[in-house]
């Protein structure tokens, strides 16, 4: 990723696209290392054998994994994380091994220094082995508000 | 007799930060580098921001559920949704106080019959003074039980 910039209020304007940015393909690792690295060890993220008697066809990543992907893309849009003041996100489906995820965003409004974003991270990939998926979807829709200096 | 609100410590760790921090594939040194921060005005490196999300993982599910009585069945439990409103970042060194408590519980009807819940944790931090911090607000959602079941 870039070194992130410092932007002001004034270069940015409603409706303007925020540049793709895009994670992965996800290997399985990585997600152990978020397990680790949070606390959540659900095996259903990182026991294949565990995840199959569940009934999904593989493991799959915890949503807080690609979730810290979009927060990570959108501190970098603003030129860093202290500007941050909400971040909220839905999860709409799963993320598996060998998916990239694309994060994109969009500036919905500017009032008084604080810019508020939509945003969505897409996975794109084929999928595991034995569920039919589409080649792209939302994994995750969201919103943000980012504090500006004018 | 559940109770209303459980309080618990975060420790925000160097170690654990830079951890995390690498774990969500970031490369800012404002995550990393300690001199980098400084320079930047900041004590300390700065937590991600999703990096209080490990606190849910602080008071294991178990107690969670025992202590605030949601009574959700975990088999059909999924996380749903997640906001963070921030005052600012946790900067390594420092332990916030947490204090969870279940600021919403509804169920809502779904389109093919049967109902989803909906349950929220919120968490709100402070620091060291007593000022806040950040609000986590962890959703959980219930889905419906299998017809045939």
């Amino acid at each position: 990723m870039s070194t992130p910039r410092t932007m002001t209020a004034g270069a940015i304007t409603p409706g303007m696209e925020l540049e793709e940015v895009v994670f992965g393909p996800l290997q399985r690792v990585d997600i152990v290392r978020y397990a680790g690295a949070s606390g959540d060890f659900n095996p259903i993220h990182t026991d294949e054998g565990y995840a199959r008697a569940t009934g999904a066809p593989t493991v799959f990543a915890m949503g807080m994994l690609p979730a810290g992907y979009l927060a990570h893309a959108l501190s970098d849009w603003f030129g860093g994380p202290q500007h941050l003041r909400r971040f909220k996100i839905r999860f709409t489906t799963r993320v598996w091994p060998g998916d990239e995820l694309a994060c994109v965003g969009r500036v919905e409004s500017i009032d008084d220094g604080l810019v508020r974003v939509t945003l969505e991270a897409r996975r794109r990939g084929s999928g595991p082995e034995g569920i039919d998926l589409p080649q792209q979807e939302t994994a995750i829709v969201g919103e943000a508000d980012i504090e500006l200096s004018e | 007799m559940a109770e209303e609100v459980i309080e618990f410590d975060l420790p925000v760790e160097r170690g654990k930060v830079r951890e995390f921090a690498l774990a969500v594939g970031e490369d800012n040194p404002v995550f990393l580098d300690p001199q980098e921060a400084l320079r930047q005005g900041f004590p300390d490196i700065l937590a991600p921001p999703t990096f209080s999300v490990t606190q849910i993982w602080q008071v294991p599910r178990e107690e969670r559920e025992a202590r605030l009585g949601a009574n959700l069945d975990y088999e059909r439990v999924l996380h749903g949704e997640q906001e963070f409103v921030y005052r600012r970042l946790p900067v390594a060194g420092e332990v916030l106080r947490g204090r969870m408590r279940i600021s919403k519980d509804f169920t809502k009807e779904g389109r093919r019959g049967g109902s989803m819940r909906f349950v929220t944790y919120e968490s709100t931090f402070t620091d060291a003074d007593g000022a806040e911090v950040l609000t986590a607000y962890y959703t959980l959602i219930q889905t419906a039980k299998d017809p045939g079941s």
